[in-house]
């Protein structure tokens, strides 16, 4: 394995832990290495490291015990001044395809960001946003399920 | 009749038509202008349609760049499918602000002279405001068209429903329109012709609207001393469904076939809709009427000619008050302020830009008319948003953007003290009140501080159990509720822009608070969380009673050159026809006396279709 490819390996686990979704439905939308591209582009090399890092410590030390991932990745990443902005940001990547700036506060602290801006990475990247699956439904404007099937009650997937 | 130009002559050059003495010019390749050019082009009369905006591709093609433009949009409001074009702006509603007090605010297109700031929005495109509208097609009810006589309050119209009842029908046809008659029985009259069924089968009602249903439907309210029972019912759409086979006798003895994408070579039979709860602003799969399905009929006839990126810019008419020709301009990029101009001259022109473009357009070529009504009476449906969480799932996001409604309050005696109004179930949650999903999505994460599982439960618990009732509310013609014009206010190409004064009379007021009452006790008898709220800076706040609420545009411009029996008061005849130009007809919501409580497309394409009759009449 190269470094990249083990790094989009992190990437993909990370992304499993932030939105529940399996490894195999996160490949499974495509979209993997364009978000892990277009992050790496946003907020870059050092950053990403550091958080892949931190994050694989964390996973190591917890093993399966998620209570105590829970704990440590809530003092070690979400409440981190730079880590906690950047992965919420990741988060709401998965879910709607779009890449939301970073607050003000984060630049004032860290510094600006050349390719910090709210956009929708792709298409493709809209149509395959998690939130929709999520809540038994299908992108606005796309994947359209098929004629009357609003009718019946929506499958909510069970999360295991 | 000038049937000298056969073959498919759709592409044509400005010098070439600028040189063609055309039976009809028709400003507009909306609805309103393409039934009009289909209408007469297939009897074989030469038209030329100018069409402010861009749009030459009129294939799939086209169609897929304003989907991808909708896909990576960050703001996913009406107009996102359409690139800004300076060369004929258009109204967005992200656009709006509140007024600095004192001042028109002119900073966007349309030019707010308040009081009441409008988010109403329209779209400069060929096909026009229906390639993202939503494609609700109620018909008005009988007692609409005579409001003086019956409740003493606004204006009659020159015809009543019955004069319009086979209109209506045309524009059913036309426009697709799947729906059951019976759901539309609100008046318990008998509003329609013996045995007739709609072209195709009623679209199935949401999960949501079952649920909603089964909660109020025998729901009883009272109405100034009228008891009133609601119950949940589905609405007429123009979008492709099932056909249904008892049309047959309203069609020739024909099985309606579903038009498909729209393509000048071949007529595919449509695909149904697929439930994409995206109608507006774009249908991914083209079930949704549009008007270009009505423009390409005139195309194929080979007796249309489109020019798009081609304003009117001014209606030039003789000592007689005859129109001579209409002159324009037209910019190759949307990029350039650069233009050519010239004008264009036919027997009969036909404005069809919309209400608040065809008051512009001839209060900018200086033609008030003799009623000086000309921008007056404007109009369009305050919207009322509620929104709660229900008891249970719902599955709110899925199917078109509405399918049922309450339609109950349409109609009585209370409408001699209050406007009526109308209740739309969303089965799109409450995006337009808040920005959800999106809004959600972002609390969840940045406030609740969920992600993974947590996350993923709480996004079905704030989704899924969503439920937005919209209140659409009769707004009544008043002549200071205007459209007009200032060379202050002018746009790239130098054309004037429309300044909007619109305040909402205490007759909607009324309406509006007793519609939040009644919302309210739906909420309470549904065991639904109301959370609906209103924020005293909102751009569409106003007060009444003692209490704040924020109104939204309702989309259904309309009421500018209204029709009548009268040149002193009115500007229009039946016919649409001008009472001051005898070879000008304009044609649209413009017309409308009056707008009730239906979207007003349908209404506006049946009085389109009774126009051409009295146009080939001319012609003739
Ligand atoms: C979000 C939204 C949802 C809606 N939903 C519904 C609904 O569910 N049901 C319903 O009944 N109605 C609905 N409406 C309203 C409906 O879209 C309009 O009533 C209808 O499209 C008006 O058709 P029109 O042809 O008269 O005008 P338009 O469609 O506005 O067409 C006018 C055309 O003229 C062109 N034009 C303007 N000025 C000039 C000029 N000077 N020179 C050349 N061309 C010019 C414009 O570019 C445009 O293409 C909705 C509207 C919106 C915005
Ligand atoms: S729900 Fe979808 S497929 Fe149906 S008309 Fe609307 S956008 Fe088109």
């Amino acid at each position: 394995m190269n470094a990249k490819t083990l790094e989009i390996q992190q990437f993909l686990q990370l992304s499993e832990k932030l939105t529940a979704f399996s490894e195999f439905q996160l490949q499974g939308t495509g979209q993997l290495e364009e978000y892990y591209e277009a992050v790496y582009q946003i907020i870059g090399e050092k950053n990403m490291i550091q958080l892949l890092t931190t994050f694989d410590k964390i996973q190591d030390e917890t093993a399966s015990d998620e209570t105590a991932f829970d704990k440590q990745f809530r003092a070690k990443v979400l409440s981190d001044e730079k880590l906690g902005p950047i992965t919420r940001s990741i988060i709401k990547l998965w879910f709607v395809g779009t890449w939301y700036q970073l607050p003000k506060s984060w630049n004032e602290t860290f510094g600006l960001l050349e390719n910090d801006k709210t956009y929708v990475i792709s298409p493709s990247a809209y149509k395959e946003g998690l939130l929709w699956p999520t809540i038994g439904s299908h992108p606005m404007g796309a994947k359209a399920p098929g004629y009357g099937t609003w009718s019946a009650p929506p499958e909510i997937p069970a999360i295991d | 009749m000038s049937n000298d130009h056969g073959g498919l002559s759709t592409i044509v050059d400005h010098k070439t038509a600028a040189s063609t003495n055309y039976d009809a010019v028709i400003v507009g390749s909306g609805i309103s202008g393409a039934i009009a050019a289909k209408e007469l082009s297939e009897k074989g009369f030469k038209v030329l349609i100018l069409e402010a905006g861009p749009g030459k591709d009129l294939s799939l093609n086209g169609y897929e760049k304003y989907l991808d433009n909708f896909y990576t949009a960050t703001s996913k409001d009406n107009n996102a499918p359409f690139p800004r074009n300076p060369n004929a702006p258009m109204p967005r509603g992200t656009d709006v602000d509140s007024l600095r007090p004192g001042e028109p605010n002119s900073d966007n297109f349309l030019v707010q002279n308040g009081p009441l700031v409008t988010d109403t929005t329209y779209c400069k495109v060929v096909g026009g405001t229906t390639m993202h509208f939503e494609s609700k097609t109620p018909r008005m009810i009988p007692e609409d068209f005579h409001m003086k006589d019956n409740y003493d309050v606004g204006i009659n119209w020159p015809i009543d429903y019955k004069e319009l009842q086979p209109y209506y029908r045309t524009a059913e046809k036309e426009m697709g329109v799947s729906g059951e008659v019976a759901s539309q029985n609100i008046t318990g009259t008998d509003n329609y012709a013996e045995g007739y069924v709609f072209p195709m089968h009623g679209m199935p009602p949401s999960y949501l609207d079952q649920t909603v249903g089964k909660g109020l439907n025998g729901m009883k309210v009272n109405m100034k001393g009228e008891e009133h029972t609601l119950q949940v019912r589905p609405f007429p759409q123009g979008r492709n469904g099932i056909p249904n086979v008892e049309y047959k006798e309203f069609n020739d003895g024909e099985n309606f076939v579903p038009e498909g994408a729209v393509s000048l070579h071949q007529a595919e039979i449509g695909e149904r809709c697929q439930g994409n709860n995206n109608c507006t602003p774009i249908c991914p799969v083209q079930a949704k009427y549009d008007a270009r399905k009505t423009l390409v009929k005139a195309l194929r006839t080979g007796y249309a000619d489109l020019l798009p990126q081609t304003v009117a810019s001014k209606v030039v008419v003789d000592d007689n008050g005859k129109v001579t020709e209409i002159e324009y301009k037209h910019y190759d990029s949307m990029e350039s302020s650069e233009y050519e101009s010239g004008s264009f001259k036919g027997k009969i022109f036909v404005l069809a830009a919309n209400a608040i473009e065809n008051a512009r357009l001839m209060l900018a070529s200086g033609l008030q008319s003799t009623s000086k009504l000309m921008g007056k009476n404007f109009m369009d449906h305050p919207y009322l948003l509620t929104w709660g969480l229900l008891p249970e799932v719902a599955g709110t996001m899925r199917g078109t953007v509405c399918t049922s409604g309450i339609s109950d309050l349409r109609s009585g005696e209370f409408r001699k003290d209050h406007a009526a109004f109308a209740i739309d179930i969303h089965n799109d949650g409450w995006g337009w009140a808040t920005g959800s999903p999106y809004t959600n999505l972002h609390d969840i994460v940045d406030n609740m501080n969920k992600y993974g599982k947590e996350l993923r439960h709480e996004l079905v618990n704030q989704i899924s159990t969503q439920l937005l009732m919209a209140v659409m509310i009769e707004l009544l013609p008043d002549p200071s509720n205007s459209i007009t014009v200032s060379p202050d206010y002018t746009d790239r190409l130098g054309n004037m822009r429309p300044i909007v004064s619109l305040s909402i009379p205490d007759y909607t007021l009324k309406a509006v608070e007793k519609a939040r009452q009644v919302t309210r006790q739906v909420f309470q008898r549904l065991g639904a969380e109301d959370h609906t709220s209103y924020d005293p800076l909102d751009f569409g706040y106003v007060s009444y009673n003692g209490e704040g609420y924020a109104l939204r545009g309702g989309n259904h411009i309309a009421g500018t050159h209204i029709m009548g029996d009268d040149k002193a008061t009115s500007v229009v005849d039946k016919y649409q026809k001008s009472w001051d130009h005898e070879n000008l007809y304009l044609i649209g919501a413009g017309s409308m006396p009056s707008i009730g409580t239906s979207n007003t497309t349908l209404t506006l394409a049946a009085l389109c279709f009774m126009s051409t009759k009295k146009m080939l009449e001319d012609l003739i």
